[in-house]
């Protein structure tokens, strides 16, 4: 059966040079989104996933040194794009981005209206100010904004509304997906759980993918088809979100698993002794196997990505075997 | 020593603290009422999570109870003496024996001290002169957060560490002048989920080991399961609910409680095809609190002609749990609402 992919995205890699050394942020990482599916990328902070998502859209700092791969949208590869016909064809209309505390981003001192009008009138898909405004009050009326809050400045408004109105901002040019980096991670607990009703209902109502950025497995579970575990730059797991939570396979995503702390059963929580390595000078082998409590031999040599039943990834030797479980 | 744990500790009768809100500087407008009523008892060596979203008071409760603010109305009772009538001496011996460990490590931690000089500092200050004793205690509280080999970290600056290491060392801080209360706000919130539970874990030793009593700050419910033995749960500046912890996560009274465990995510495929039921509206403005109880614009089960005129006094029910709602007038047991 041809898969109806959305997004592939093959080898990619983003270094940044620094003063200590090149930081491989994102290194050699692969995968493919389908149509109308969402998925979430979960790592600890300084595991690169960020990059990735700013690597995906070229949102790049000055000091990139390394930037390619493929990245492959409807089957076209946007990489190939010059950075003004990737600002003109892709950016906004088909891919845009929810920044990281975007809610503390927006212009004091201008209505929020105009602030969520202004991508349709800057790629012109618009001819006009007002219909402009109109699309600013459905996009409005699709996060679950009272359509009256359109005169209102940001100040005016709760942390939980202006998370809404980045939401709105970035539904307006009606792209193909969202990268969503760390949507609620500022919010309480109600108002997260508000945000994520409003994205699940996106989700049902239009057809659109979201990329969701973030460190707490718990609120991802609530959106994401697919699963991407980060490590140290790499994803070492890439499974359908439903297996996932229930089974996890590589060493790194079941130790993360353990740490989330539940409500109901009694376990001891677990969490991962050590410190991620830095990413100015990984270790050769596995990166998580100095902290992995299942490493023998292989380990030292880097895993390739396995893939093992219903088609997950997992990049860990102890899968090399047809993909049972290696027990030594 | 051993410590009685049925001896109260700290204790507040309808502890206000308002903030006066000026116009042009001199202009009064209204007060903002932060912490507005609240009443609690808490016992040596217990520990206590204190639950609610940003902006119920909690923050400024903390701050009432180290004595950074002055109580507007109602007082403090520590070990039996009250705060409220204490000399600027009773005060700074009353904060010698209180600890703080900040939310944010990196912004607790000055960035041009020595670990040495930080962890030194409150000692210097309050008067321990001896510098063989200022330094093994020093060494005592840093092996126990595991802060080893000491030598290492005695000549680093904060910028040097990882964030798990600097809020040990926050920690750490607050214990060199072996406080019998600890006030923590929020201390994880700014980690990752692998090093949260660690430090929560290495708190928690301590705490049993030293009998401190802790105020664990938090908006998060499903951490305080790990750390402590009763909840008190905060909205609107004033305690709802007080109760052991298990039988809150299993049974909870207030509907605000209910609503907030609802909320909470926890890490299952099946949640992609629900949506979670949250109340209506937003927390309310501490400026001007709605009249009766302060939920009640958002509650479901609010009874009209009641809960909007009167406020809820505060309950008491079976295993020592107390609600602030009239939902639980009369009743005994949380089970007996079914709602």
């Amino acid at each position: 059966m041809a898969q109806d992919n959305l997004l592939v995205v093959e080898n990619m890699h983003l270094y940044f040079k620094t003063r200590n050394g090149i930081v491989q942020a994102v290194d050699n990482v692969s995968f493919n989104l389908e149509r109308g599916k969402s998925m979430v990328i979960v790592g600890e902070s300084g595991c690169g996933k960020t990059s990735l998502g700013r690597a995906i859209l070229r949102l790049l700092p000055e000091n990139v040194c390394r930037y390619d791969g493929r990245c492959l949208l409807n089957g076209e590869d946007i990489m190939e794009l010059s950075d003004e016909g990737f600002r003109k064809k892709i950016r906004w209309k088909k891919a845009a981005l929810v920044p990281q505390s975007s809610m503390n981003s927006l212009n004091p001192v201008i209505k929020v209206s105009e602030q969520v009008a202004e991508p349709v009138l800057l790629h012109s898909l618009v001819d006009d100010k007002d219909e402009a405004l109109k699309r600013a009050a459905a996009a409005f009326k699709k996060v679950g904004i009272p359509v009256d809050f359109l005169g209102r400045y940001p100040f005016e408004l709760s942390g939980g509304m202006r998370q809404r109105v980045a939401i709105a901002t970035s539904l307006i040019t009606d792209p193909d997906f969202i990268v969503l980096d760390e949507p609620t991670s500022a919010l309480d607990v109600l108002t997260q759980a508000n945000i994520m009703n409003v994205l699940t209902r996106l989700k049902q109502q239009i057809d659109i993918s979201f990329i969701l950025i973030t460190h707490d497995v718990s609120t991802s579970s609530e959106i994401a088809d697919m699963a991407a575990i980060m490590y140290a730059g790499q994803i070492v797991e890439f499974t359908d979100a439903r297996t996932f939570f229930g089974k996890p396979l590589h060493p790194y995503s079941e130790r993360l698993m353990e740490s989330v702390p539940t409500l109901e059963a009694d376990d001891k929580l677990g969490y991962i002794p050590g410190q991620p390595p830095s990413l100015i000078n990984p270790p050769t082998g596995c990166r998580f196997a100095d902290r992995c409590n299942e490493r023998f031999e292989l380990c030292s040599q880097d895993p390739p990505e396995f893939v093992v039943e219903g088609g997950r990834m997992v990049k860990c030797w102890l899968y090399k075997e047809s993909g049972e479980r290696y027990v030594s | 020593m051993s410590v009685n744990k049925n001896e109260v500790l700290l204790e507040a009768h309808d502890l206000r603290t308002w903030f006066e809100i000026k116009k042009w500087g001199f202009l009064h407008v209204g007060f903002v009422r932060a912490v507005d009523g609240v009443n609690f008892k808490l016992h040596r060596g217990e520990s206590i999570s204190l639950v609610g979203e940003s902006g119920c008071g909690k923050s400024s409760l903390a701050k009432t109870i180290i004595g950074i603010n002055r109580p507007t109305d109602g007082e403090l009772v520590f070990e039996g003496k009250s705060i409220k009538a204490a000399s600027d001496g009773d005060m700074s011996e009353y904060k010698s024996e209180v600890g703080f460990v900040q939310q944010d490590p990196y912004g607790a931690l000055p960035p041009f001290m020595t670990i040495q000089r930080i962890l030194e500092e409150p000692m210097i200050v309050n008067g321990i002169k001896d510098k063989a004793e200022r330094q093994s205690r020093l060494e005592e509280v840093m092996t126990e957060l595991k802060l080893t080999p000491i030598v290492d970290f005695l000549d680093k600056y904060p910028h040097m560490l990882s964030g798990g290491q600097q809020q040990r060392i926050v920690i750490a801080r607050s214990l060199v002048l072996n406080p019998k209360l600890i006030m923590a706000d929020e201390p994880v919130s700014m980690l990752d989920a692998s090093v949260r539970v660690e430090i929560l874990e290495l708190f928690r030793k301590i705490q049993s080991k030293r009998e401190l009593a802790i105020i664990y700050i938090t908006h998060d419910l499903s951490t305080v399961r790990y750390f402590s033995e009763r909840i008190w749960v905060m909205y609107g500046g004033k305690i709802v609910e007080q109760s052991p912890v298990r039988e809150l996560l299993l049974e909870p009274a207030h509907p605000y409680t209910r609503a907030l465990l609802a909320a909470i995510s926890e890490p299952d495929a099946s949640n992609i095809d629900k949506f979670k039921k949250v109340p209506p509206g937003e927390p309310p403005s501490l400026l001007n609190p709605p009249a009766g109880c302060r939920f009640h614009p958002r509650c479901e089960y609010m009874i009209a002609g009641l809960c909007d005129k009167k406020e809820p006094p505060d309950f008491e029910l079976a295993d020592n749990r107390i609600t602030a709602c009239w939902l639980f007038k009369d009743k005994e047991d949380a089970s007996d609402v079914a709602i």
